[in-house]
């Protein structure tokens, strides 16, 4: 029974990490940005979250709420500052690490420095027994999730016509342009999309994470080794490298403790020497 | 230019600019000189009105920012409380910022001694930041009284960090871990998990734990050390050995926030009772974030907002109205520790130009104070009561409720300073021991 709990909470940690690294990985995919703003998109997502489930009491209005806002800031992010300076990496990184800096002491500033934990929705409270043990119900909502996300980010990208021109766009930008689609407007819209997943990530992690001051800093880092594993800008590598950290992660931590610090390092470690482009990942 | 008209210093002697030098050094020093005097005069003429000045450090900024804002509340309280006066002079609060870093706190330290000539040091929140400062104080020879949360064992205890010029009036670690074993031991607890947070700070925490249970005759079957800032504890949960009587957890922070949201979704709060060393679970602010979650969990501190004595109440009234929110164990600290500072100089009829003196004045100190009464050793640590705490509902919201206490508790007990001195293994020795009695136990 403790095998079947290990890979349970392997595969819900592994999804909040999917939920946190998808949005990362289309915007690099696409847009080659190393967006470092990502983590202070999910703390503030989340806080407004937070906020909104205080006033309203409702999870659902918290999510759209956050959703909504954290897109809305990454379009004018992208269309106001990012854009000057298009494809120039070095530039874009600073600016992307300067925001997360602003926004982490705005948020200091207004949510306060006490770590904060939303509720879980009456729904899913309480948890599933299972013999001497017993599962979280909000956790199985989390892999559920995650999976209703994978798929629609799939279908996404393969079934639709922006994805259509989504995947044009990452092959060759300037042919895309010649044929007529409007790629300025595709990176804003890109943009503000990976931000709304990052901020869906926060209120989803709220419950179970915790929101506090320095999370933006930590989820980055989680980040960066599920899409460094996975491939970046591949949404099936940050699947794959989402779950695979997770397991690994649970089962590092719950056998080899004297590991604990650098359980999610290791995979990432040994993927780099044997496939420096990750998974997924293409040259 | 010729060898004869240059000064030896190669400076054409007849140049115009030189030839005004003379005058100029003459009126330079003339204004030096007066400067000199007027201060001379001044600071005799208005010696007796200047203010003590009290350097206050705090983490105002960074992670430790809501501790230092409590503690801050509570130093202010205090001296708002005696009108900012003691002896007869008035007090001058200078608050620096030390952006909960080691270095920075140094540097402030230096700037309130050496320009704002600060008569005497307080607050520090992190250990990190105590150790830099305890060792600038002991150099520079200024008055230090640790009123933040700045727990760590050795800084008072015999040993190479020893200064005769610090006292601390707010906490340590030991004394909170050896209470929650002697309660966890009388509740009938004989086997124990302990979960501790991987850092130097939860494994001295949890090694005094496992230390003072096994000279009561119990033992720790399993200890879990997550690092800091595990995001998910489930692993450590399904893992945790059923077959203990209860489990002990040192996990502060946001760290503590989980932890507990996470042990009452895994299922556990029901089967495995929990105490929580120094209240990381069921902090204060945590409380009412967390609910039913942490219904029950008992909890050991030297304070519970929940106390009925006068000064306590008063002390919550008075909190409560200027945070909109019930004070944890760090605002109490910050008000100690001002009352101590104040008494000391009291005690002195203000005259601390004798620094010994003034320390010996502070380590004199007896009195009632929101925690319970308070004392200090000859080292300089503070003497206070233990709480066991539980959370239940109190009309209507969780609170922690004081169920039992250890009163006049020193920083040795339940050892004496000899056992203590006499142990083969510190707890840097003893992160993989904590389920071995006779490592923990062993003599020199």
């Amino acid at each position: 029974m403790t095998w079947v709990i290990h890979i349970l909470n392997g595969v819900a940690f592994g999804m909040l990490l999917f939920l946190l690294a998808a949005g990362l990985s289309l915007i690099y995919g696409l847009m080659k940005i190393l967006n470092l703003t990502h983590g202070s998109f999910y703390l503030v997502g989340g806080y407004i979250g937070l906020s909104v489930v205080q006033l309203t009491g409702s999870f659902v209005l918290a999510l759209i709420a956050a959703v909504a806002a954290i897109a809305f800031l990454g379009a004018v992010i992208e269309r106001f500052f990012l854009r000057r300076f298009h494809l120039d990496e070095l530039p874009q990184t600073l600016v992307t690490f300067g925001f997360l800096f602003i926004f982490s002491d705005l948020a200091l500033w207004i949510w306060g420095g006490d770590p904060q934990m939303l509720n879980v929705p009456r729904l899913f409270q309480g948890s599933l027994p299972m013999g001497y043990y017993a599962y979280p119900y909000y956790r199985l909502f989390l892999i559920a999730v995650g999976l209703v996300v994978a798929l629609g980010l799939w279908w996404f990208q393969e079934r639709t016509k922006l994805g259509t021109m989504l995947r044009a766009g990452v092959d060759d930008a300037e042919i895309a342009r010649a044929l007529g689609i409007n790629v300025s407007l595709l990176f804003t819209l890109i943009f503000a999309a990976g931000a709304a997943l990052a901020a869906l990530a926060g209120v989803l992690a709220g419950p179970v994470l915790s929101l506090y001051p320095g999370a933006d800093f930590e989820v980055l880092i989680f980040a960066f080794v599920v899409v460094v594993i996975g491939g970046l800008g591949s949404l099936r590598g940050a699947l794959a490298g989402a779950l695979l950290v997770g397991i690994l992660d649970d089962f590092g931590k719950a056998f080899f403790p004297q590991f604990a610090l650098f359980t999610v390092f290791v995979p990432m470690a040994v993927i780099l020497v044997l496939r420096p482009t990750g998974l997924f990942g293409r040259q | 230019m010729t060898s004869k008209d240059t000064t030896p210093f190669g400076v054409t002697a007849a140049s115009p600019e030189n030839r005004k030098l003379p005058l100029r050094r003459w009126r330079g020093a003339a204004i030096v000189g007066a400067a000199v005097l007027l201060l001379g005069v001044s600071g005799i003429a208005v010696r007796a009105a200047d203010p003590i000045k009290i350097g206050i450090l705090l983490s105002l900024s960074g992670n430790f920012a809501p501790n230092g804002q409590q503690t801050l509340t509570g130093l202010k309280m205090y001296f708002d409380k005696v009108g900012n006066k003691a002896g007869g002079r008035d007090l001058q609060l200078i608050v620096e910022d030390t952006q909960s870093k080691p270095d920075t706190a140094v540097t402030k330290a230096r700037k309130l001694v050496q320009s704002d000539g600060v008569a005497v040091l307080t607050g520090v929140v992190s250990s990190g930041e105590a150790l830099a400062v305890n060792a600038y104080s002991r150099d520079s020879k200024t008055p230090l009284v640790l009123s933040g949360d700045a727990g760590v064992d050795e800084l008072t205890m015999p040993g190479p960090l020893q200064n005769p010029y610090m006292v601390r009036t707010s906490q340590n670690g030991r004394s909170v871990a050896s209470a929650a074993a002697e309660w966890a031991y009388k509740k009938g607890w004989r086997k124990v998990v302990t979960i501790g947070s991987d850092y130097a700070g939860g494994i001295d925490t949890n090694f005094s734990f496992a230390q003072t249970f096994c000279k009561l005759g119990g033992k720790v079957i399993q200890a879990e050390w997550p690092p800091v800032g595990s995001a998910d504890f489930g692993p450590y949960l399904t893992n945790l050995d059923r077959s203990a009587d209860g489990v002990a957890i040192f996990e502060p922070g946001a760290d503590g926030l989980r932890l507990a949201r996470q042990y009452s979704e895994f299922g556990l709060k029901d089967k495995l009772p929990v105490m929580d060393i120094y209240a990381g679970l069921t902090f204060e602010s945590n409380l009412p974030q967390l609910g039913d979650a942490t219904l029950g969990i008992y909890s050991s501190l030297f304070y519970t907002p929940m106390l009925k004595t006068p000064e306590n109440e008063a002390f919550v009234a008075e909190f409560r109205k200027r945070m909109h929110a019930s004070p944890n164990n760090e605002g109490p600290n910050g008000y100690v520790g001002a009352h101590a500072i104040v008494d000391a100089i009291n005690a002195l009829h203000d005259d601390l130009s004798d620094k010994m003196k003034f320390i010996a004045a502070l380590r004199a100190i007896k009195f009632d104070s929101p925690k319970g009464p308070i004392s200090l050793d000859k080292y300089g640590q503070v003497i206070q009561t233990m709480y066991i705490r539980q959370v239940q509902m109190v009309d209507g919201k969780p609170e922690n409720v004081p169920i039992a206490s250890y009163p006049n508790v020193d920083q040795f007990w339940p050892f004496t300073e000899a056992d203590i001195e006499s142990f083969k293994y510190g707890y840097k020795d003893s992160k993989n021991a904590l389920t071995d009695c006779a490592h923990l136990l062993a003599k020199k």
